[in-house]
């Protein structure tokens, strides 16, 4: 398997084979329920365990999948009221529920876990829910707002993006230890102001699929800068060009880019982080997702043709470019977590179909459907994860 | 809201003004720039709608816009329609339309956005917004129709819509000046400007964004104007409908009024230009100063000016069209044309 040890897994969908025997303790049909997870009772090595428990390797494994849908809740005039989190296993019919304040992320899985952070304006708290042990357990509390986090690839460490309560300036990144046993401390400077990017909007965590380096995408209005970290050495390199949008992944030195566009469709770039040298992936790209395959990492990209939606699949070089066909009527590519505020993992070479390009509330169901990315194969997805 | 957050509202330089220079080999940039001086036209994507093409879009089913914010939306629709300018897209609300409109839930504008779009020109499209409170790394978004009293510091929705609409029709966003002195020649821009910075209400298309459409999609007729942020050559041509005339009799001279044909005009080359201000001016054979003959009625003909004048000598004419002050056509003046006093 050639498989680029650099891949940012990005974690698109999941099916399973078979209903296996071990998701039959989950209530069949239940629908969905709100939940308070109780405290996990394992030790701190479990822990790392859950955060790096391996991607599956095939369809039979993915029942056991975790997956997470957040939603703004909003009241009766349209203003944000809160978070409503829907976490599950891909092998369940039914989903846990739990309500948050508005200023909340989900981000994973990353293994099992599912990273959570709530601010009821007064403290962020983070918290790791083990959706699979139905668990969860805190990772700290903060007086500034966190913004977003992630988790390793090795489960080690969380790593969490912070801005000023009052005045909402950049705190830049912290780290800790995902077993809790040292507090926080400074990973990355706050990134610098710089009037062609404007404020900043968000941030944005990805990794390159070994873990040895985090891309920190910092995107104005329309544009972004992204800072690529090793976490071990500390080397940082970054790359602020006013043209260059959102992340779509990143594999060795080729940071994988929208160019800084309104809407899509969309141009997508890699930018070598070495030299600069930039090659354009897909002219017109709607929803694009970089993939795992045994020949090497892929973009995956949404076309449009006339009145439908072709999928289409290229090497990171920009070669050997080939058609996965049409997107079924009302399914779309699922997109990146940040962008869809869905994610699953799904295996290597595969990609996910849904309504809308995310996951429905109650988790994949019989609308939802895998697609191979080199021979195009479509999987129904309700009919192999239960 | 939630009293500790902060809506941005700090200047905000625009940005990227080098975004069009890196993306025009990706996207096919068809501005004509030639002819252009300091306002250039927006940069645009691929793909047109027919001219005039009709869309229609209704609500996105489980992400629909509260009452306010659709009424907002259906402005910024009108806008688009009545500023295009040119025989761009028109917009309106039809109940069980495919282009759909959400807000909030399900939006999947990237992280960053305030709103976003599709376009698959000349099917369909899509837009969003995101919802009233969402939280950025900034602070919290406050749209102004969400107030009684709209709150500095909040972003218009039928501003920022009409933005939205602009980006659907083809635009993408304008360059400005680095010191931004030029924001209000689009409404496309890349940053949007909250109350009350200027530009943050406008609810028409800016002269940049207009001379795009137009010349994507070409003029609503041959007598309106051009917009400023246009800057096209002109050619004047003038014919005598005689080479020569007996003393005292009449010629009557025809000039024709046209947009050059520059292939970087896009749709607007070689059009007509009707119901303008062309004079006539005529000189004695031999010698060097022209006296104004007067101004030239409209032809029957879009374009064409036309005048009769008595002769008593050969005599020189030459049409003349001085630029004007409201629209985006430099001056000509035409070859000279004579006509003799014949036997």
């Amino acid at each position: 398997m050639l498989e680029s040890r650099w891949l940012r897994w990005i974690g698109t969908g999941v099916i399973a084979v078979v209903a296996v025997a071990s998701v039959a303790s989950v209530a069949i049909g239940a629908g969905p329920r709100h939940w308070t997870p109780q405290a996990c009772v394992d030790e701190a090595g479990d822990r790392a365990a859950a955060a790096r428990s391996a991607e599956p390797a095939s369809l039979g494994d993915l029942a056991r999948e975790a997956w997470f849908r957040l939603d703004p809740r909003l009241d009766r005039v349209g203003a944000l009221d809160g978070q409503r989190l829907a976490v599950g296993l891909d092998g369940e019919r039914s989903s846990r529920i739990m309500d948050l304040p508005p200023e909340s992320f989900a981000a994973g899985p990353f293994g099992r876990i599912v990273l959570v952070g709530t601010d009821d304006g007064a403290t962020s708290r983070l918290r790791a829910i083990d959706v699979a042990g139905q668990c969860s357990w805190d990772l700290g509390e903060e007086t500034a707002v966190i913004r977003r986090a992630t988790i390793d690839p090795g489960g080690r460490m969380v790593y969490e993006m912070r801005v000023d309560r009052a005045t909402r300036a950049d705190l830049g990144i912290w780290s800790r230890p995902l077993d809790g046993t040292r507090p926080a401390e400074p990973f990355l400077e706050p990134i610098g102001a710089d009037e062609r990017f404007g404020p900043t909007f968000s941030t944005e965590f990805a990794w390159e699929r070994s873990g040895a380096a985090l891309a920190v995408q910092s995107c104005g209005e329309v544009a972004c800068r992204t800072r690529v970290v090793d976490p071990d050495s500390g080397t940082l390199r970054a790359l602020a060009e006013p043209d260059l949008g959102s992340l779509v992944g990143l594999d060795g030195e080729r940071l994988v880019t929208y160019a800084a566009c309104p809407g899509l469709p969309c141009p997508v770039v890699s930018t070598d982080l070495s030299t600069g040298a930039r090659s354009v992936l897909a002219d017109a790209a709607a929803t694009a997702v970089l993939v795992a395959t045994p020949d090497g990492p892929r973009l995956v990209h949404e076309a449009f043709a006339g009145a439908g939606i072709v999928l289409t699949s290229v090497t990171l070089d920009g070669s050997s470019a080939s058609d996965l066909g049409p997107v079924p009527e009302g399914l779309r590519l699922h997109a990146t977590p940040e962008i869809a505020g869905t994610s699953t993992r799904v295996g290597s070479g595969w990609v996910l179909l849904s309504p809308d390009g995310r996951l429905p509330d109650t988790g994949p169901n019989a609308r939802t459907q895998l697609r191979h990315v080199t021979d195009g194969t479509t999987v129904q997805l309700d009919e192999v994860s239960r | 809201m939630n009293g500790t957050q902060r809506t941005w509202d700090g200047t905000k330089p625009r940005l990227l003004r080098l975004v069009a220079c890196a993306v025009a080999a990706i996207i096919a940039l068809l501005v004509a720039a030639a002819g252009v001086t300091a306002h250039a036209p927006d940069p645009i994507f691929s793909g047109r709608w027919n001219q005039n093409q009709a869309l229609q879009f209704a609500w996105r089913s489980g992400s629909v816009p509260a009452t306010g914010y659709q009424t907002a939306i259906k402005a910024a629709a009108a806008d688009a329609s009545a500023t295009r300018g040119s025989q761009a897209a028109t917009f309106s609300y039809a109940a069980g339309a495919s282009n759909l409109i959400g807000y909030g839930v399900g939006a999947t504008c990237s992280p960053a956005g305030i709103a976003c779009f599709t376009r698959n020109a000349p099917t369909s499209f899509t837009m969003w917004m995101r919802e009233q409170g969402h939280r950025f790394d900034w602070g919290s978004l406050r749209w102004c129709q969400a107030y009684t009293t709209w709150p500095d510091g909040c972003y218009d929705v039928e501003n920022i819509m009409l933005d939205e609409f602009g980006h659907v029709e083809i635009l993408n966003h304008h360059s400005n000046y680095t010191n931004l002195s030029d924001y209000t020649d689009a409404v496309v821009q890349t940053a949007s400007r909250p109350k009350p910075q200027t530009g943050w209400s406008a609810h028409a298309f800016g002269r940049c964004d207009v001379a795009s459409l137009q010349l994507q999609y070409d003029m609503q007729g041959w007598g309106a104007k051009y917009s400023t942020c246009l800057d096209l050559v002109t050619t004047l041509a003038l014919g005598a409908n005689a080479g020569y005339v007996g003393y005292g009799g009449t010629v009557t001279l025809t000039a024709t009024l046209k947009v050059a044909n520059n292939s970087t005009y896009s749709r607007l080359a070689a059009n007509p230009v009707a119901l303008r201000y062309v004079t006539l001016e005529r000189r004695a054979a031999g010698t060097t100063a022209w006296t104004s003959v007067g101004a030239m009625s409209y032809g029957s003909t879009s374009g064409t000016y036309t005048k009769a004048v008595q002769l008593t000598t050969r005599t020189e004419f030459r049409a003349v069209f001085r630029k004007p002050a409201d629209e985006g056509l430099r001056a000509a003046t035409s070859p000279t044309a004579v006509v003799a006093i014949g036997p």
